[in-house]
């Protein structure tokens, strides 16, 4: 047992050197120098915590699914996650209904419609999909738990397994979404209406809103995005975070629908999966490869980080990480992670 | 394309900074520019080898890693002047070193805060392309620390220097065990201090097949160089001693 975690310091460390040893560091700070400066875009201010964020902050993480890590800048700034929490509830609810029972809640159509969008389908009463608040929404409620704290352990334990340490909700987002979150509970009601979710809207809100004030800062992200790029797995603990089988059915969500009603334009010009919320993060990731995570709070006119928004499409072009090109386009990303040293 | 040289040894008292010096000065001497720093920041000294004195040192690797200073900076040219009996030495050689500070303070400071072991990273690419050099060789700390490891992963070539004793043997093949682990391609190993009467043959073979890696050379203990007592840079000072040549010979091996 002993030297089976003198196994794992050891794997630990040697993943740390390699990193640190990698032309990526290189790229990813010239990265950061490049897009530091960009002035565009402004911090949300629909809910008042979010109003406080430092529009300066900016952070770059990558992680790859064997374990390697980079990071630039304000890494370990934390900040609430917003929206990008919900693919990952979205994988909690496939766990804990299935396939089908879930899409008979929620649709997986790209809407062109904003986030906070109060439409749902006509023929169905489905919210279009997991990604919009109404879907997310949904989604929460069908997180499994005895009562509203089972419910809450639950959800915190599951992002705690994806970024592979305890995750705490920050109150003051909390207590500021929970004031000021009237569309959201017009949607909710709206819902409930149609018989769409529960009947326990207010604790279901409440988890929402607790949902997307739970802190964590880009190198979190990035681990999330390297567990769904390593099958689930989270690559620096081991630990698996979501069953290997809806992986893929996050990841598509995440390509269609992730980055709101840029979404399409999105899966045109970058091409991978990503997830981004309005505190300011942005997560990728390259299935396979690695995950991406970026934070930097202002946001563009979709409410999409606008400097995540320009190093995902740096980083997919320079490195060819179109999920629909991948590995035949541009110099690949692993090359310049492992120099020369991959035999053959 | 620069070469990066790893130059380490498991236990101190090998002649590891000694060998780094004169390695360097003798690549120097067949006109490359040769750049050596040293990342053992807890025990620095091959700065003494090379004659730089701690007042001659505006900045040192320390101020480059507290952001005080750009690497280059940091760097002094120590290019040993030609010896006697040495013709006039074939431009545009140089060796540039990269001193660590041995002031207490900042030895203390640098245990205390830690750093981002990355930024040595930055540092030797920018170290490589600022001050254009062919070769950049690391003196490392002895043992296993973040330095030696990440100076390890970075390396071209990794040269490990050891004694004929048993504890040197056990040590190496801790250091053996990592570089392959980080995946290190050209790993060689260089026997410094074989005392007299020994049989080296033999021990080249038990070297090579204990590790696993080519002996690069083999050279004997020697009381001239003790009696220098890091006091110079050997090979400039006695260019046609017996040790330099085989210094020599190990040169033009990482050369070739």
């Amino acid at each position: 047992m002993a030297e089976e975690s003198n196994r794992g310091d050891l794997d630990a460390l040697m993943s740390k050197m390699k990193s640190a040893a990698a032309p990526f560091r290189a790229t990813l700070q010239e990265l950061h120098r490049k897009y530091a400066t960009v002035a565009d875009g402004r911090v949300a201010t629909y809910i008042p915590e979010l109003a406080t964020a430092d529009p300066a902050g900016f952070g770059i993480s990558v992680v790859t699914a064997d374990g390697l890590r980079f990071d630039v800048g304000d890494a370990e700034r934390l900040f609430s996650i917003q929206s990008v929490s919900k693919p990952f509830v979205f994988g909690l609810a496939l766990e804990d209904h299935g396939r089908e029972r879930v899409l008979a809640k929620v649709g997986v159509e790209p809407t062109g419609e904003a986030f906070n969008a109060i439409v749902l389908d006509e023929a169905t009463n489905r919210p279009f999909n997991p990604m919009v608040n109404a879907g997310a929404i949904a989604t929460t409620d069908l997180i499994r738990g005895e009562d509203h704290a089972d419910r809450f352990k639950r959800l915190l334990a599951m992002l705690g397994r994806y970024v592979g340490r305890e995750v705490f909700v920050d109150s003051a987002t909390f207590l500021s979404e929970r004031a000021t979150g009237h569309r959201n509970r017009a949607i909710a009601h709206l819902m409930l209406n149609f018989g769409m979710i529960e009947d326990r809207v207010d604790e279901t809100l409440e988890l929402y809103f607790q949902q997307c004030s739970a802190l964590v800062d880009c190198r979190d992200l990035a681990v999330m995005g390297a567990t769904l790029a390593n099958g689930g797995v989270n690559p620096l603990t081991g630990e698996r975070a979501i069953e290997a089988r809806y992986v893929k059915d996050v990841l598509s969500i995440m390509l269609s629908c992730g980055i709101y009603d840029f979404a399409g334009e999105w899966a045109f010009r970058i091409g991978i999966p990503a997830k981004s919320g309005v505190g300011g993060g942005i997560v990728a990731v390259i299935p396979g490869v690695a995950g991406i995570g970026v934070y930097s709070p202002p946001l563009d006119e979709r409410g999409n980080s606008v400097r995540g928004v320009l190093v995902c499409k740096e980083l997919s072009e320079r490195f060819g990480l179109h999920i629909l090109e991948a590995g035949h386009a541009g110099p690949a990303l692993l090359d310049e992670i492992r120099p020369g040293r991959r035999g053959g | 394309m620069a070469k990066i040289v790893s130059v380490h040894s498991f236990r101190g008292g090998t002649g590891k900074s000694n060998t780094t010096a004169n390695l360097a000065t003798l690549i120097a001497r067949a006109g490359k520019r040769v750049g050596v720093i040293d990342t053992d920041i807890h025990s620095p000294g091959i700065h003494v080898v090379f004659g730089l004195r701690e007042e001659a040192m505006e900045f040192t690797l320390n101020d480059f890693l507290w952001g005080r200073c750009r690497i280059e900076q940091a760097a002094h040219d120590v290019t040993p002047p030609a010896g006697p009996g040495e013709g006039p030495s074939e431009a545009p050689g140089a060796v540039l070193l990269i001193p660590s500070s041995a002031r207490a303070g900042e030895i203390a400071r640098v245990l205390s805060e830690g750093y981002d072991v990355g930024l040595l990273t930055d540092g030797f690419r920018a170290l490589i392309r600022e001050l254009g050099l062919d070769y950049l060789f690391i003196d490392t700390h002895p043992g296993v620390n973040e330095e030696t490891l990440l100076s390890i992963a970075l390396s071209d070539t990794l040269l490990l220097i050891m004694r004929p004793d048993s504890q040197d043997f056990q040590g190496t093949a801790v250091t053996v065990e990592l570089a392959r682990r980080l995946e290190v391609d050209d790993l060689r190993v260089l026997v410094n201090k074989v005392p007299p009467g020994m049989d080296v043959e033999l021990l080249r073979g038990q070297v090579e097949a204990g590790f696993k890696a080519p002996v690069i050379g083999m050279l004997p203990l020697d009381h001239d160089i003790a009696r220098l007592g890091s006091a110079g840079v050997f090979a400039a000072r006695y260019p046609g001693h017996p040790l330099t040549q085989g210094l020599r010979q190990v040169a033009s091996r990482l050369l070739s």
